[in-house]
């Protein structure tokens, strides 16, 4: 840490690992309503648990992108956060909005299209709360007058992130255009800009953590995002085969979606050199876990399991089964979830006031690789489960009832997975709540002065 | 290469990227009324796509396959299920399905009917949107194309005493062993026709010029040809021989006149 407003982030990432915790927990409670009976029918059906879990999911994962913002630009920028205050009215409103949405959820305030569930209004209050993070960004920058190609590409990415969110506010009588324009909010945004945050943080995180250079690490950081825009744009398609549009996007998905993976395996391979060189030195190892972790989970998550069943050929077979679930569960994880963790577990040493050099604990790493084997599990019971139900209910035509209960035994797989899973997840928060120390009320000038850069 | 180059390799992959994908969507915006066949999309199916969204069908349900994995795909179920019954079902989801027996259940939403009417309609537009002949093979809620494939599963049992609901487990059940023959998913033909649809054929093969059977309605006409499948005989390479029906003639003794009604009960209920 270098700027005393950095602290900001603390709050930020406080509140997204809370909302981690409990997004987990619907998450379980999800799982075991595949197994059944639901006693929770009446009050709490599966579509509430599972809007909550998904949407939970988002909140917490921009909360811990706009924290990560927060610590990274002042930095990058070598000057104050134009307002602190700001960043705290913009956390209460953020939070408010969340917490609004899930109660509003349970009682069934809802917009009903997949995963934008979010009503007009707290839509509204979505859009406002990204202007005044990013006027607050762009003020820093401007008072910094240094923006480097890391920062750059990271805000860049939540400006986009703004940016296709307002297709979202449009509606339409036709479900098949209604449909058609939610994928450049959802699309986009996972298989787009959210990358172009992901390879920020990851650029970020390596110059620290590896000590390489600075002009190398950022040189590879365009053609990763190169690539992914490449694949990413076009690869739209692959949610454009079945919903009524042109035949042309079959073709085009099938090939734009084939090098989706380039980009995550360009991100593992930039991991991997950057640690090469250094030695895996850092005493941080922690954050040099999820670092690493991150790069080449998203590469086998998003990449491979992508590719798996995004040809068309194949998809006309596995579109709507559970196989989606299998990508979907490791591709946000490995990307979005674990860069995020790796900045918190990088970040706190700072935030708490401790040496930079000297965070390691049995229960961060523990929860690590709790995390590690429930998410491989969850995604290997999600994977024989969906394969099941694709040759028996696609393929041989046996009824969607009948071939669910022949998957009991992946779904007890995936109960015990997951309970891994959050177990690991009870392990980071209680890490970072409890053994990682308060948040530092000031830092002395000092020793900020002493950290920075004096050129 | 240098930071220059491949800065310049993300910039033009970029905009060129953006620029075809623009370019094709203002193309798919143009074509997509025709392809979904918008000029049926009236009131009613206005109403049904609110009613769905409201009650937030797509965190259990997929429709063209899009959604949540824990319920059946909708996108064709109004042609492999009758108004009638998705009307009765929506009032009701546990006189069709049980808890017990199933291990899931669609909780009762309480819709009006106005509501039911809507959401029906909106589900019949869905189900002629052009999907590039998505699904391959029909999506069924239960049953099979196939009869014995579903090998090892639970003995059929019926949920409630609706007529209907009987009739369909004694359809799979052996004897009469109905489904041996006859599939309910749609151009599946085992041995005897697929009866997929069958209310709304039978209503109208009923009154074709070449019905010269006894029957005066849809319901009749079933009833007619488990009795006596020689009332009416179809042409299909296996339905029947020297213009005899191939389907067993002693039904009529076999079955008690109230399995009958529930045969029936279940077959109307396929739209």
């Amino acid at each position: 840490m270098r700027y005393s407003s950095q602290r900001v982030a603390y709050p930020y990432f406080a509140v997204a690992m809370l909302l981690f915790g409990l997004q987990v927990a619907f998450g379980l409670l999800a799982a075991a309503k595949y197994l059944g009976p639901d006693p929770l029918l009446p009050v709490l059906p599966f579509d509430v648990v599972k809007v909550i879990h998904t949407n939970l999911l988002l909140v917490w994962v921009l909360t811990g992108f706009m924290g990560a913002a927060y610590y990274v630009v002042p930095e990058e920028s070598r000057a104050e956060l134009h307002s602190v205050r700001l960043a705290y009215v913009q956390l209460g409103l953020w939070t408010a909005m969340g917490v609004t949405a899930v109660v509003g959820y349970v009682f069934r305030w809802t917009a009903g299209n997949k995963l934008l569930e979010q009503p007009f209004p707290l839509k509204i209050v979505i859009v406002v709360v990204m202007l005044m993070f990013l006027y607050n960004l762009g003020m820093t920058i401007r008072a910094g007058g240094r923006l480097t190609t890391t920062e750059g590409v990271l805000v860049a990415g939540l400006a986009c992130t703004a940016l296709l969110y307002l297709p979202s506010l449009l509606e339409f009588d036709n479900y098949t255009l209604a449909i058609f324009y939610r994928w450049w909010t959802v699309h986009l945004w996972v298989e787009g800009v959210w990358e172009m945050i992901q390879g920020g943080i990851l650029a970020y995180l390596l110059i620290r953590l590896s000590g390489v250079d600075r002009e190398v690490l950022e040189k590879w950081l365009y053609v990763i995002v190169g690539l992914t825009f490449i694949s990413g744009i076009l690869g739209t398609a692959h949610h454009y085969y079945w919903i009524g549009v042109p035949r042309y996007w079959l073709p085009l998905g099938g090939l734009f979606s084939a090098l989706e993976p380039l980009s995550f395996l360009a991100m593992a391979m930039y991991a991997y050199y950057a640690m090469r060189r250094s030695g895996l030195a850092h005493p941080n190892r922690m954050a040099m876990h999820w670092t690493i972790g991150s790069a080449i989970f998203s590469a086998l998550g998003a990449g491979i399991l992508g590719l798996a069943h995004t040809w068309p050929a194949v998809n006309k077979w596995t579109h709507g089964t559970l196989i989606t679930s299998m990508h979907g569960h490791m591709a946000f994880f490995g990307a979005y979830v674990m860069i995020v963790l790796g900045m918190i577990t990088y970040a706190l040493p700072g935030l708490t006031g401790r040496s930079e050099d000297s965070r390691e604990t049995a229960a961060g790493f523990w929860s690590f690789w709790l995390q590690m084997a429930g998410m491989f599990g969850m995604t290997m019971a999600f994977a024989t489960a969906g394969i099941t139900q694709t040759y028996l209910e696609r393929i041989l035509g046996i009824g969607y009832l009948e071939t669910q209960l022949k998957l009991q035994v992946h779904f007890l797989m995936l109960v015990a997975t997951g309970a891994l899973f959050v177990a690991g997840v009870a392990l980071f928060l209680w890490d970072f709540f409890f053994l990682a120390g308060r948040p530092v009320a000031a830092v002395e000038a000092e020793r900020l002065a002493s950290a920075r850069p004096t050129a | 290469m240098t930071k220059r180059g491949t800065r310049a390799f993300f910039v033009v992959s970029t905009l060129l990227s953006g620029l075809l994908f623009l370019g094709l969507t203002i193309d798919s915006h143009r074509k997509i009324p025709a392809l979904t066949n918008a000029a049926a999309i009236d009131a009613s199916v206005i109403a049904g796509k609110d009613v769905w969204h409201r009650n937030n069908c797509i965190n259990c349900h997929t429709l063209l396959g899009e959604g949540a994995y824990y319920a059946p795909d909708l996108t064709q179920i109004t042609t492999q299920r009758g108004a009638g019954y998705l009307r009765e079902f929506l009032k009701d989801p546990s006189r069709f399905y049980s808890e017990e027996r199933d291990r899931r259940l669609m909780p009762t939403l309480k819709l009006s009917d106005g509501d039911i009417t809507a959401l029906i309609a909106f589900l019949g537009w869905v189900s002629r949107i052009d999907t590039q002949g998505w699904p391959p093979r029909p999506i069924l809620v239960r049953g099979s194309s196939v009869p014995g494939a579903n090998v090892g599963g639970p003995p059929a049992t019926a949920a409630s005493s609706d007529p209907g609901e009987l009739g369909r487990v004694l359809f799979n059940s052996s004897p009469p062993a109905c489904g041996a023959c006859h599939s309910i998913a749609p151009n599946v033909n085992i041995v005897g026709p697929s009866l997929s649809g069958i209310a709304a054929t039978a209503a109208s093969r009923v009154r074709g010029a070449d019905y010269h059977g006894k029957a005066k309605d849809g319901p009749g006409y079933i009833r007619e040809s488990i009795l006596d499948p020689n009332a009416h005989v179809l042409a299909g390479p296996t339905f029947a021989a020297e213009g005899r029906s191939l389907m067993p003639g002693d039904y009529a003794q076999t079955l008690k006149p109230e399995q009958v009604d529930q045969i029936v009960a279940y077959l109307l209920t396929l739209k």
